[in-house]
C-alpha cells in the first residue's frame, strides 16, 4: 500500500492534480430502487454503464494564484472542484492539495433550516474541524459580515435566500483557507452585496491564498484571475492566460452554437 | 492556525484505496476527533426533536405508555390472555424495542438527508449514522421516566437493585444497533426504498421476539419443539437476548412468577461478543461505500 508522500521542501503549489480521471457508474447512479436494479440485472442494457466526468486533468497552482475554470454546461467543472476538496475521491490519478481548504460551494444550500442561523454557524465550523473556541470568536464578524443583524438567532428558514447566500458567503470565507474553492458564488446576493463579495476576495487573492473559481462571468475572469483553465466534456482543452483562455472559450461557444442552430435549421436532431 | 484544526492540513487523494484494517482504524480515528461534530449534531436532533410538536419532548413519556395500553387491550381483553402484571412485562420490552427502531429509523435517513452537504463539504460521513445513534439514547433515557412512574404507582413489589442491570443490558443494545445503523445509513443511499422495507422487516421482527410474550412460551409451542433448527434461531434472536434479559431485571419471569434477578450474563456477553464483530464488518462496509456517497447523491 502506498504511504502518504512526504512533502517536499521545495514545494510550493498549493494544489497539484495530476492526470485526475472522475468515473461515474450509471448503473448506481442512475437506479435508486430495488425494482429499478432488479430489472437492470434481469435485462442488461446496452447503453454505457459508466461515463468520466473528467478525464486526464493536470495542473498545478502555487500560493497567491487565482485560477479561473470555465467550460459550457457539464463540462465537469464543479465535479473537478469538488474532487481539489476531497469531496469526490478521483477514479484515476492523483491530487496533492496542500493547506486548509474551503469548499462551501453552493453558498447556503446545507443549512439546516430549523436551526437559528447561529446553530448553523457553529454546526459548520464543526463540519469544517475548526475549534469551537476559534468558532465561537468568529461568530460577530460572520454576522456583522453578513448583514442579518436579529436573524441570527431566528431558524434559517425565516431567512430570504439573500440573507441565506450571504450567511453562507461569511461563512466560507471567515474561515481564513489557504485555499478556496468558489463555485459560482459571485451572482449571488443583490448588487451591493455582490461588490463586497468581490472585495473580499480580492482580499484573500492579495492573501497570498490560492483561489480557485468557478464562474460564467468573464469580465471576472480577465480582470481578476491569473490563470484560467477551459473545460469541455471533462477534458481541458486550453489552459494559461486567462484572457487567451477566455477568447479560445467565447470562439468555441460560438461555432457550437452555429452547428447547432445550423442543425435545427437542417431539421436533424441537436446532439 | 493549523493547530486548532481536527482535520488533516495536507490530503493527497489517489486512485488508491486503503485496506480492511486501516479504513477501521481510519474509522475509529475519524468518530475521536469529531466528537465535537458529534455532539452538536446530537444537540441539533433534540432540539427539533423536541421542538416542532404541541406537547414537545412529553411525547417521548407518553408514546411508550399508549403503545403498551394498546396491547394490553389487544392481549388481556381481545385474546383473553392473563400474565400477572401484564402491563409492566410488556412494557420491558416496548422501551427497549421504541429505542431499536426509531435509532434505526434516523439511521436510514442520517445520510441521505446531510446530502447537500455531503456534495459541499469533506467530511468523515460516519459521524452521522453514529450520531443519529447516540441521539436515540436520549429517547430510551426518557422512557425510564414513565417506567418509573408505572413501578412506583403499580408495582413497588418489583422494585429491585436488578434496576441497574438495565445499564449494561443497554450498552449491549446500544453496540447493536450501531452496528445495523452503520449498514442501513451507507445501503440506503444506493436503495432509497430501504426505509419502506426496514418498516416491515422490524414490525415481523417484534412479533417473532419474545415482546408480547415470554421466551419459555414460544420454545413450548409445537413448531419449535418439531424444527430444532427454529429453536436455536428464535433463542439466538438478538432480541430474544434483550428482551429476556430487560424483563429478568425489571418484572422478574411469569411462569414460574419469579421477582426480578440478574440477567443471564452469558447471552448477553455472547451477544456483545457478536455485536462487535457486526460493528466491525457494518464498518468497513460503510467505509468502502463512503467515497461514492457524493457521486451517487
Amino acid at each position: 500500500m502506498a504511504l502518504p508522500s512526504p512533502i517536499p521542501a521545495a514545494a510550493t503549489y498549493a494544489i497539484d492534480a495530476d492526470g485526475i480521471g472522475v468515473r461515474y457508474n450509471l448503473r448506481f447512479t442512475k437506479k435508486t430502487t430495488f425494482r429499478q436494479s432488479f430489472s437492470g440485472l434481469l435485462q442488461r442494457e446496452d447503453g454505457a454503464k459508466e461515463f468520466w466526468a473528467l478525464r486526464d486533468v493536470s495542473f498545478r497552482i502555487v500560493h497567491g494564484e487565482s485560477l479561473a475554470v470555465i467550460g459550457p454546461n457539464g463540462a465537469g467543472k464543479s465535479t473537478l472542484l469538488q474532487v481539489l476538496a476531497g469531496i469526490i475521491l478521483p477514479s484515476a490519478g492523483s491530487v496533492d492539495v496542500r493547506g486548509q481548504v474551503s469548499s462551501l460551494l453552493t453558498l447556503g444550500a446545507g443549512f439546516d433550516l430549523d436551526l437559528t442561523g447561529r446553530d448553523n454557524i457553529l454546526l459548520a465550523g464543526a463540519f469544517l474541524g475548526i475549534d469551537s473556541g476559534e468558532m465561537q470568536r468568529r461568530i460577530r464578524g460572520i454576522v456583522e459580515y453578513a448583514d442579518i443583524g436579529d436573524f441570527i438567532d431566528a431558524p434559517i428558514k425565516t431567512y430570504s435566500s439573500g440573507m441565506r447566500a450571504r450567511l453562507g458567503f461569511a461563512i466560507a470565507t471567515s474561515v481564513d483557507p489557504d485555499i478556496l474553492l468558489l463555485d459560482e458564488v459571485l451572482a449571488t446576493g443583490d448588487a451591493t452585496f455582490r461588490a463586497k463579495s468581490k472585495a473580499r476576495v480580492l482580499e484573500l487573492v492579495r492573501g497570498a491564498k490560492a483561489i480557485v473559481l468557478v464562474t460564467h462571468d468573464m469580465n471576472w475572469v480577465t480582470e481578476y484571475c491569473n490563470r484560467a483553465i477551459l473545460l469541455e466534456k471533462g477534458h481541458v482543452i486550453i489552459e494559461g492566460d486567462p484572457a487567451e483562455v477566455v477568447r479560445v472559450h467565447e470562439e468555441r461557444s460560438a461555432k457550437a452554437k452555429a452547428e447547432r442552430d445550423a442543425a435545427i435549421a437542417a431539421g436533424r436532431p441537436v446532439a | 492556525m493549523s493547530a486548532t484544526r481536527e482535520t488533516p492540513s495536507f490530503n493527497r487523494h489517489s486512485s488508491v484505496r486503503p485496506g480492511p484494517i486501516a479504513l477501521i482504524r481510519e474509522a475509529l480515528a475519524e468518530v475521536g476527533s469529531r466528537r465535537r461534530l458529534i455532539q452538536y449534531l446530537v444537540q441539533a436532533d433534540l432540539k427539533k426533536k423536541g421542538s416542532d410538536t404541541f406537547l414537545g419532548n412529553l411525547w417521548w413519556v407518553i408514546d411508550p405508555l399508549l403503545q403498551m395500553l394498546v396491547y394490553v387491550i389487544l392481549v388481556s381483553v381481545i385474546f383473553v390472555r392473563s400474565t400477572p402484571d401484564y402491563p409492566l412485562f410488556i412494557f420491558a420490552a416496548i422501551l427497549p424495542w421504541k429505542w431499536f427502531t426509531s435509532s434505526i429509523g434516523d439511521g436510514i435517513s442520517a445520510v441521505v438527508s446531510q446530502d447537500k452537504l455531503i456534495k459541499q463539504i469533506q467530511f468523515p460521513k460516519i459521524v452521522l449514522p453514529f450520531a443519529a445513534t447516540v441521539s436515540g439514547i436520549v429517547n430510551f433515557a426518557f422512557g425510564m421516566i414513565p417506567l418509573a412512574i408505572l413501578l412506583i404507582l403499580f408495582y413497588r413489589d418489583r422494585i429491585s437493585p436488578n434496576l441497574l442491570f438495565i445499564l449494561p443490558i443497554a450498552s449491549v443494545q446500544f453496540t447493536f444497533t450501531l452496528a445495523i445503523a452503520l449498514f442501513v445509513s451507507a445501503v440506503n443511499v444506493f436503495f432509497r426504498d430501504l426505509g419502506n422495507v426496514a418498516r416491515h422487516v422490524l414490525r415481523l421482527w417484534f412479533y417473532l421476539s419474545p415482546g408480547l410474550y415470554s421466551l419459555t412460551l414460544l420454545e413450548g409451542s409445537s413448531l419449535l419443539r418439531d424444527h430444532p433448527i427454529l429453536q436455536t434461531l428464535a433463542t439466538a434472536n438478538p432480541f430474544a437476548i434483550l428482551f429476556t434479559a430487560y424483563r429478568s431485571v425489571i418484572y422478574g419471569t411469569d411462569a414460574p412468577n419469579l421477582p426480578p434477578m440478574a440477567p443471564d450474563w452469558a447471552a448477553l456477553g455472547g451477544l456483545l461478543v457478536l455485536s462487535i464483530i457486526l460493528l466491525a464488518l457494518t464498518t468497513l462496509v460503510f467505509k468502502r461505500l463512503e467515497p461514492s456517497f457524493a457521486k451517487v447523491l
